[in-house]
């Protein structure tokens, strides 16, 4: 079953930030920690360099017309990844994450269902925290905690179902959070508060489940627990890739999946570092 | 058959006398947890002329050479006076081969046992049980500083109460505590420490993060409840019958106190100067 499985990532360049490179970076993190599932689709209409096409299984167009066009962020394709996965079962990730542990026993326990969000989040420190800060419409309307940046689904009726809803939303934002997050009103389009809004239409509140072991590293500065918050979590605590793969950040392993946030977190030497760990130097 | 039993540390400074406070906390210990209790000390000559009585409550007297190596520390009692004294607590680590023990339990000799809770550790099977959570008797205070070594870094743990079983495991914390101690300068700047002076709750810190393998392992479990303790600003007045009673230092009333008081409780007395007054037999005020 293992061949209908697999990560899809979404990618699409703009001006300053070269996603493609993210998502290759992630592609081999997931080539040198995965056991089983080492698939990744990635998503894009922009050119991909000759030396990262090998590290995916498929390169897929973005399915329709470019709906990002004239935005900076071209978070309005992202509701057609369940459309573009070749997959039976996928697992979505954002480009600027890297997986750093196995995660086969997340795809045992989400075989079970049709649709699972992550809602849980640690800092580095892997001390579980609740992200008040940057969801204050979340909390203002009681909406669930969801995070678009690493989900799960089956091709079936239920997700089809939802994904529709996301598309209605995504398109719609404005009027949809109006109606539904109206307190602490965001006037800007966000997966995470789309997903939410979508999950609150189409009464799928079981889709955030506490039992679920979706969870990621955000290094988000405000949440990691700093009585000042830096403007890059890289001035304040070191990081290195030792030669086993395990990320260390302010001494610490990060487990499972690391979100980096930053965009200047990718350099040469640490591409260089994952490709030679996944060439087995 | 495994021996069980306690170890106390007690190295006395020109003011502070440990083997007094040793003594009282093995009373408590043989009166709580029904164990034998050693005494690792560099002052067992003394020891023997001063309390030649109450010495007897231990089952073993360890000697270590005294040691011209040791910290300055600032020592308050209550928050209107303090002294800078030596602070002599760099053999922690070489516990693991003086024990006469195969399971340990370690205190300071200003941790006063006043309930069993200890036993249901002392039976338990983890090798190496210490406590990471702790409860600060003053409400104001609180024990954000304590969560971590630094807001940055790694979780903290307390090296004034642990158990231990002799296993390879173990063996090879306390020569990691060992060799953290003797290279503190570079392990203090690697994990952001900002005081220079070593510290053995951070050298243990830093050794279970190694033995977890830098992330949230299982090396170490911790203690049942949590440690309750006083600052060295607040002050004992009296141990009596399972009851502590304290004084407690007010936020931004200097020298005023609101009185405070457990049950069945073991807690860390950090005000050594009033421990000492109250165990030779008057408040500890």
């Amino acid at each position: 079953m293992s061949n209908n499985k697999g990560f899809v990532v979404f990618a699409q360049n703009n001006a300053t930030v070269d996603y493609i490179k993210q998502a290759y970076a992630l592609a081999l993190s997931i080539k040198n920690s995965q056991k089983e599932i080492t698939k990744i689709s990635l998503v894009t209409n922009d050119k991909v360099p000759k030396k990262y096409k090998s590290a995916f299984d498929k390169i897929i167009p973005i399915p329709w017309n470019d709906d990002a066009k004239e935005t900076e962020w071209k978070i309005e394709n992202r509701w057609k990844l369940y459309h573009a996965s070749p997959y039976y079962e996928t697992i979505v990730l954002d480009a600027d994450m890297l997986l750093l542990e196995d995660i086969s026993a997340w795809w045992e326990y989400c075989s079970n269902f049709n649709i699972r969000f992550c809602s849980k989040i640690t800092n580095y420190k892997l001390e579980n925290v609740i992200d008040t800060i940057h969801r204050k419409s979340f909390v203002a309307n009681n909406l669930p905690n969801v995070y678009h940046a690493l989900h799960y689904f089956k091709k079936s009726d239920e997700a089809d179902n939802f994904y529709k809803v996301l598309a209605y939303v995504v398109n719609n934002w404005a009027f949809c959070y109006g109606k539904v997050a109206p307190n602490e009103y965001q006037n800007w389009l966000s997966m995470d508060l789309s997903c939410a809004v979508a999950i609150e239409l189409s009464g799928m509140q079981e889709l955030v489940d506490v039992n679920s072991p979706l969870q990621f590293t955000h290094m988000k500065p405000p949440i990691q627990g700093w009585s000042v918050s830096p403007e890059s979590w890289q001035d304040i605590v070191p990081h290195y890739l030792t030669s086993t793969g395990k990320l260390i950040v302010g001494n610490i392993a990060q487990d499972k999946i690391f979100h980096y946030v930053e965009k200047n977190f990718i350099t040469d030497n640490l591409l260089r570092e994952l490709e030679d760990l996944t060439n087995g130097k | 058959m495994k021996t069980v039993g306690a170890v106390i540390f007690a190295q006395n400074n020109s003011s502070v006398d440990y083997i007094k406070l040793a003594i009282f906390a093995a009373k408590q210990i043989k009166h709580f947890l029904n164990i034998p209790v050693s005494i690792i000390t560099d002052s067992a000559d003394w020891m023997l002329t001063a309390y030649p009585k109450e010495s007897t409550i231990f089952d073993q007297i360890i000697k270590i050479e005294s040691t011209s190596t040791y910290n300055q520390k600032r020592f308050n009692d209550g928050t209107l006076s303090s002294k800078f004294l030596e602070w002599k607590n760099l053999d922690r680590n070489s516990v693991y081969d003086l024990t006469p023990y195969d399971k340990t339990l370690v205190i300071d000799s200003d941790y006063i046992i006043n309930s069993s809770i200890l036993q249901n550790a002392i039976n338990s099977d983890h090798n190496f049980q210490i406590y990471k959570d702790c409860f600060s008797l003053s409400s104001w205070r609180g024990t954000a500083e304590f969560k971590n070594i630094n807001q940055y870094s790694i979780p903290f743990y307390w090296a004034t109460t642990f158990i231990f079983e002799k296993t390879v495991d173990v063996k090879s914390f306390f020569t990691l505590v060992d060799h953290i101690k003797h290279n503190w300068q570079y392990f203090r700047t690697l994990y952001s420490i900002e005081v220079p002076t070593f510290r053995n709750d951070f050298a243990f810190s830093i050794a279970i993060h190694i033995m977890n393998e830098k992330t949230s392992g299982m090396f170490a479990q911790e203690l049942p409840g949590k440690m309750f303790y006083i600052s060295d600003r607040d002050l004992l007045i009296s141990i009596e019958d399972k009851k502590m009673k304290f004084l407690i230092e007010k936020e931004n009333y200097l020298g005023e106190y609101t009185a405070a008081s457990v049950q069945d409780t073991d807690v860390h007395i950090m005000n050594k100067l009033s421990l000492s007054r109250f165990i030779d037999g008057g408040l500890g005020v």
